[in-house]
């Protein structure tokens, strides 16, 4: 009876104070959702141990209620997620937050929040996100979604003030590329003992933004 | 008098039909390898990409005309050569069949100025080959398929942008030249060995055969491995990784063309020695 006592309560608790949206990352929300629009100029390099591509621009257009649509002339390998600088894609359905105290991230004290989707619908089942209470920005981003493995955003800022970074790195898991021996070209190795290894592998892209111009 | 005999050479090749069949032959395989490369490139793109789809969007068509250019690339090493050689041997078997060698003999011309411009109007010969096969296949599958960044799986996934994609696969036909030259030159002095055509023919298609078997073996030795011939026709693939080996295309080339010269001048030195008679 004691222990049945102790385990209401302690849902009970949690329960009432996970409901709450964090006052911080509401004014975040807020500043994202004031933006009608934007436009910059993307630098795109990929960081993937088993790929070599040249510096890539294109440019990124947004729009609210219709998203982001990057085009560029040349051919563009993009994350499916972690691109997402107005946080749609997060705040798109509803959630609770759970805070987790504050952590010193990349020269920032930040508070980190969870954030876990109470629909079925939303495509990710946590996200962690790291907040710079001073400038209410997001700083880092980590999301576990349901089908495309786990990926983290680091954010930074030109100035003081802006609410979109003007430098994205995003970290995920890529899983190695398989070539029938056909295709492989002259001297191309077969490390053996890499192959029996699990494919998987850390990738990274940092996506410079230049020239953006917001329309609140 | 030596301007004279290539002259005459020059003319010889230009007016036999069997030259105009074998350009279309050359023309009618590379239409052939354009219209598999397409549907080929289709393939390998989904292949090579199939493990990044799940974490990447892609934005523009790889399938564009300089993968086509690079796959028709790697499929006319085996092709041409084959051509070629049939092409060049014959200039000198047919003047054994026809015994309008004699005739050419008894001018006062010298056995060494009449295979040495055999030579060279086979190398003339084959430039112009692979020149006009170059500016055709840059030139229709740009026009068929347009421009774009090319992608290559060597020692990873390469991609490079429509205009580096443009000089690197321009490199690898000119490295390649002299990969076709050799094949030529070496075809020429089995016409000199076994002067009758259909002997040539067999000889010269078993060596491509076993050229391109043997580029594939690992010699237990490493002079070997860096430096027979075999190893040093496909040279051209360097250009497609990443990083460029000039130093080792360049020491590549050299010996290649040592091979050329050597295989030339055993020609002549045959040649001088033997009788005419077939």
């Amino acid at each position: 009876m004691k222990y049945s006592f102790l385990i209401i309560s302690w849902f009970t608790f949690f329960n009432s104070y996970g409901q709450q949206i964090d006052q911080d990352l509401a004014n975040v929300r807020g500043r994202l959702d004031s933006i009608e629009s934007f436009t910059a100029d993307i630098v795109m390099d990929v960081d993937i141990s088993f790929i070599n591509m040249p510096t890539k621009h294109g440019k990124v257009s947004y729009q609210r209620g219709k998203g982001s649509k990057i085009s560029s002339k040349d051919f563009i390998m993009l994350p499916k997620r972690g691109l997402d600088l107005t946080m749609e894609d997060i705040f798109k359905y509803p959630f609770i937050t759970v805070q987790r105290g504050l952590e010193n991230t990349e020269g920032v004290l930040c508070k980190v929040l969870n954030i876990i989707p109470t629909s079925e619908k939303a495509d990710f089942s946590i996200a962690t996100i790291h907040l710079d209470q001073n400038t209410s920005r997001i700083i880092k981003l980590q999301v576990s979604t349901k089908k495309e493995g786990v990926y983290t955003s680091l954010l930074s800022y030109s100035n003081a003030k802006t609410i979109l970074p003007s430098l994205i790195e995003v970290l995920f898991e890529v899983s190695n590329i398989k070539i029938p021996l056909q295709f492989l070209g002259k001297e191309t190795e077969v490390d053996k003992e890499a192959m029996k290894e699990d494919g998987a592998k850390t990738g990274r892209i940092l996506l410079r933004l230049e020239q953006m111009v917001i329309v609140p | 008098m030596m301007k004279g005999v290539i002259r005459v050479e020059l003319f010889k090749i230009l007016r036999q039909s069997k030259t105009l069949y074998a350009l279309v032959a050359i023309f009618i395989i590379e239409g052939f390898v354009l219209v598999s490369a397409y549907y080929q490139g289709t393939e390998i793109i989904d292949l090579l990409l199939a493990n990044l789809k799940d974490t990447f969007e892609f934005k523009g068509d790889l399938l564009n005309g300089n993968l086509i250019i690079y796959m028709i690339l790697n499929s006319l090493w085996f092709h041409i050569p084959l051509i070629l050689m049939i092409i060049v041997s014959g200039f000198l078997t047919s003047e054994y069949k026809d015994r309008t060698i004699e005739a050419v003999l008894l001018q006062p011309v010298s056995k060494t100025k009449f295979i040495g411009s055999k030579y060279l109007v086979s190398s003339l010969f084959t430039l112009l080959v692979v020149f006009l096969l170059a500016i055709s296949t840059f030139g229709i599958s740009y026009l068929v398929f347009g421009k774009g960044d090319l992608v290559v799986y060597l020692n990873g996934l390469n991609f490079y942008p429509t205009e580096e994609a443009f000089w690197r696969l321009a490199s690898a036909f000119a490295v390649g030249t002299l990969s076709m030259l050799f094949f030529s030159l070496v075809s020429l002095t089995f016409a000199v060995l076994f002067k009758d055509a259909t002997k040539t023919w067999i000889v010269s298609a078993i060596f491509l055969v076993c050229t391109n078997l043997l580029l594939k073996i690992d010699f237990d030795n490493s002079i070997l491995n860096r430096f027979f011939y075999s190893k040093l026709i496909d040279s051209w693939q360097y250009y497609f990784y990443y990083e460029i080996p000039y130093e080792k295309i360049y020491i590549n080339m050299s010996v290649l063309f040592l091979y050329c010269v050597f295989v030339s001048i055993a020609g002549i030195i045959v040649f001088k020695k033997r009788d005419l008679l077939p």
